[in-house]
């Protein structure tokens, strides 16, 4: 992974971290605590009580479209010395009374995340299994568009970052899935990898420069 | 839901032993003849009643294949209880115990409550490992032992929940520091000695313990 001094979009400039020098803190990018970190929070999960999260709110939907049940997702970096998140975690309503329910935790290394349908805010989560479903956002029209945007941004630099052949999966990274791979070169990778060092900046309050 | 207790498990053992089935089976009450390979942790809560206390199981249900198993191992750090399950149809899954035992016992806490579990007895026809062996090891490595079927509920509950009724005395004979997160015991939000509580699919019936069906 390249090191080095990193500008990140109008924030002044600061060194870039190197190993665990420069501590990932916990930041939100709403501002406020999603319904998975708050689960997280409430005590009964020590051991992931402390983990930065990205999440959203997800409907679970077939390849078709049509929904199936409520999802939330989020990615979480299982040290704050990691660059990049390293889980999947997985909650849903409870059967009995609807509240929020953990039911996994996945190594990213055995999960591949794809745009499905940017149109209809649609994601294809594919274990290493075999096992694949999709999700499509669930967020308040005026910033669902920003929301995915996010998400697509963490696509790619998970993808990025596997590129180097830190995780397995390299070849189908590689490979266009669902169309989502219209965008991506060499530049934009870099000033993306650039943007994601920067994050670890405290003073950015935005998790994994998303 | 208020309760007493919660008791962090975790489920350990070889892939195809029927830890995710066994654990589908006590929070759903259902068998699922196929289930998908675990990769990293799945979760599962259930309610149980011990001793006129609302407890509540927090089950990690880990990956048993050996490419998953340096990842989740460092999951079972503040577990309070394990279930180690074997296949009694398949010899080599019994072989294995001895690495897994010494896994959990680095990892977790000195005081974790180990259950032993020979899963699959409804499959008698193909028995590969005795009875008798299981309770050997059991007896040897100071572990409680059951045989159970995930497929027909045969002690399934039992093996649960005499884990953690062991738990409970644990905490009773003050071996459990309850206050300290490393033993996987948490003091529930609200002290409440309830007497009933609903059933639910997540976390159903609340369970007395001494039942025992004695199917196996």
């Amino acid at each position: 992974m390249g090191r080095g001094v990193a500008m990140m979009r109008g924030h002044e400039t600061k060194p870039a971290p190197s190993g665990t020098e420069c501590p990932l803190v916990p930041a939100y990018p709403t501002g406020r605590l999603g319904r998975l970190q708050r689960h997280l929070l409430s005590g009964e999960f020590d051991q992931l009580r402390d983990f930065p999260i990205f999440e959203s709110n997800f409907v679970q939907v077939t390849r078709l479209g049509e929904v199936a049940n409520k999802v939330t997702m989020g990615v979480a970096a299982s040290s704050p010395a990691l660059e990049l998140p390293d889980l999947l975690l997985l909650a849903g309503p409870a059967k009995d009374n609807g509240c929020l329910q953990l039911f996994g935790l996945f190594p990213l290394q055995f999960v591949q995340l794809f745009v499905h349908d940017e149109s209809r805010w649609q994601l294809k989560v594919k274990f290493r299994t075999g096992r694949a479903f999709y999700l499509q956002l669930r967020a308040p029209a005026e910033i669902r568009d920003r929301e995915f945007g996010q998400w697509v941004r963490l696509l790619y630099r998970l993808r990025f970052h596997s590129a180097e052949g830190a995780v397995p999966f390299t070849q189908e990274y590689s490979t266009v899935e669902d169309g989502e791979d219209d965008q991506d070169d060499d530049t934009i990778e870099r000033e993306e990898l650039q943007a994601m060092e920067a994050r670890l900046d405290p003073q950015t309050s935005e998790l994994w420069g998303l | 839901m208020t309760y007493a207790y919660l008791f962090k498990y975790i489920i350990i053992g070889d892939t195809g032993v029927g830890k995710s089935c066994l654990l589908l089976q006590f929070t759903d009450k259902r068998f699922q003849p196929v289930h998908d390979l675990t990769i990293g942790v799945e979760f599962g809560a259930r309610m149980v009643n011990i001793d006129g206390k609302q407890i509540k199981l927090q089950i990690w249900d880990t990956a048993g294949q050996e490419s998953f198993r340096s990842i989740t191992r460092s999951y079972y750090r503040g577990a309070a209880g394990a279930l180690l399950v074997y296949d009694i149809t398949r010899r080599e899954t019994f072989n294995h115990l001895t690495s897994w035992l010494e896994d959990a016992r680095q990892h977790s806490s000195s005081n974790m409550v180990i259950m032993l579990i020979g899963n699959k007895s409804d499959l008698e026809s193909r028995r590969d490992v005795k009875r008798e062996e299981g309770e050997a090891f059991a007896r040897e490595h100071g572990l409680i032992f059951m045989e159970t079927s995930a497929k027909t509920a045969c002690n399934v509950e039992e093996a649960f929940i005499n884990t953690a009724k062991e738990i409970y005395r644990k905490i009773q004979q003050g071996l459990f520091d309850v206050h300290n997160e490393a033993n996987g015991i948490k003091i529930g939000p609200q002290q409440c000695i309830s007497t009933s509580v609903g059933p639910s699919a997540s976390q159903r019936n609340s369970s007395e313990i001494g039942s025992n069906s004695g199917c196996c």
